[in-house]
């Protein structure tokens, strides 16, 4: 049976775009067959964190209005089997697309793909109506700070309203060391104050960075921490039971950084 | 470990991260019931007031503030009475 899943935080830069890659590719990779949907009409950049920007065409807006077929448009990611984007339009306004049509455009990518993840623009405006219109469910990004959590606050009500049923919660960017200090919310401080299931944490990781300057999602990157943690997630997402949590508190510290030169993947760290 | 060294050398004992919890529960409260922060202000006055119209209550170890619950909002509060002021209550 085929889903449609809105990624979206309210706010932006907490890692929407880098969480709907990541999710894609290694859904993709455990054999589903994904469509991933840039919502961001106008700030386009879902094409860039996959690297397949240079091979858009057709865009999301082309489809809608009827100017290509969707099968045009759609980017097929030659690195993972049964991968493939939906571009948004970079020189048009959120305007250019209703609610309406994009849930008859997410119904017809359901026909084809096992999984139709939505890429929501930051804001609660027009776009998040948009990104919202066809999901089945949501997935909530927020990071551990307070301005992040406030707006995520905000979203869990406003996907409640849109009457889907309870979101699930990604913690990007968390940093082990900081929370042990007492100088950053934990995992329980946020599940605390949003009180929604959690789908997994995202550890804060220079990987992002460079995967981000490659074009090339760190899901891709065996030994990559940040990797195997959106893995884990996406397996969650697939419905696997009893995912273990990662324990990534090695892997910025001494003994990580040596168990890599020595070798062993930091993916191999992820003993729950 | 984290918490004994705290202890040494932070004397109030509170961590960045307890600052921005309390802060995002005081926010959430804000933007859930769409009152400013000086409105709350003027509310928690005002009930004090009118309990110290009854009792005489210690005002300093007073609470009454606005707290999240799963699904709704509630008023807490504590109010220590001193003495109950000893006069006829109002027709």
């Amino acid at each position: 049976m085929s889903e449609c899943i809105v990624i979206t935080s309210g706010k932006g830069g907490v890692g929407k775009t880098t969480t709907s890659a990541n999710l894609g590719v290694a859904l993709a990779l455990q054999g589903a067959t994904v469509a991933v949907v840039d919502a961001d009409i106008g700030l386009r950049n879902l094409d860039v964190i996959l690297g397949l920007e240079n091979r858009i065409v057709y865009d999301l807006v082309h489809v809608i209005e009827g100017e290509c077929r969707l099968k045009q448009a759609l980017i097929r990611d030659k690195r993972a089997d049964g991968l493939y984007l939906l571009p948004a339009a970079q020189t048009r306004d959120k305007n250019a697309v209703t609610p309406q049509q994009m849930r008859e455009l997410t119904d017809k990518l359901k026909e084809e793909f096992d999984y139709v993840l939505v890429d929501c623009p930051a804001g609660i405006e027009q776009g998040f109506k948009n990104a919202v219109a066809g999901a089945d469910r949501a997935v909530i990004v927020t990071t551990p700070e307070v301005s992040a959590i406030r707006d995520a606050d905000r979203i869990i009500g406003m996907v409640e309203a849109a009457e889907l049923p309870e979101p699930q919660l990604i913690i990007n960017r968390y940093r082990n060391k900081m929370v042990s200090r007492g100088d950053m919310m934990n995992k329980e401080d946020i599940l605390e104050i949003l009180a929604i299931p959690l789908l997994g944490i995202i550890p804060d990781h220079e990987d992002i960075i460079i995967s981000a300057n490659r074009g090339v999602p760190a899901v891709f990157d065996e030994a990559s921490v940040v990797g195997e943690a959106f893995r884990r997630c996406a397996r969650r997402v697939a419905g696997e039971p009893d995912v273990p949590e990662l324990d990534f508190s090695e892997g910025n510290g001494l003994w990580g950084t040596m168990k890599r030169w020595m070798g062993f993947g930091a993916a191999a760290q992820g003993v729950a | 470990m984290n918490t004994l060294i705290n202890k040494l050398f932070n004397r109030d004992n509170r961590t960045s991260k307890d600052d921005a919890k309390q802060r995002l529960k005081v926010l959430l409260i804000h933007d859930q019931v769409d009152l400013t922060p000086a409105q709350l202000d003027a509310m928690q006055d005002e009930i004090t007031a009118v309990i110290q119209k009854y009792v005489e209550i210690d005002r300093d170890n007073s609470i009454v503030r606005l707290e999240r619950g799963d699904d709704r909002i509630a008023l807490i509060s504590s109010v220590p009475v001193r003495r109950v002021i000893e006069r006829a209550l109002p027709a």
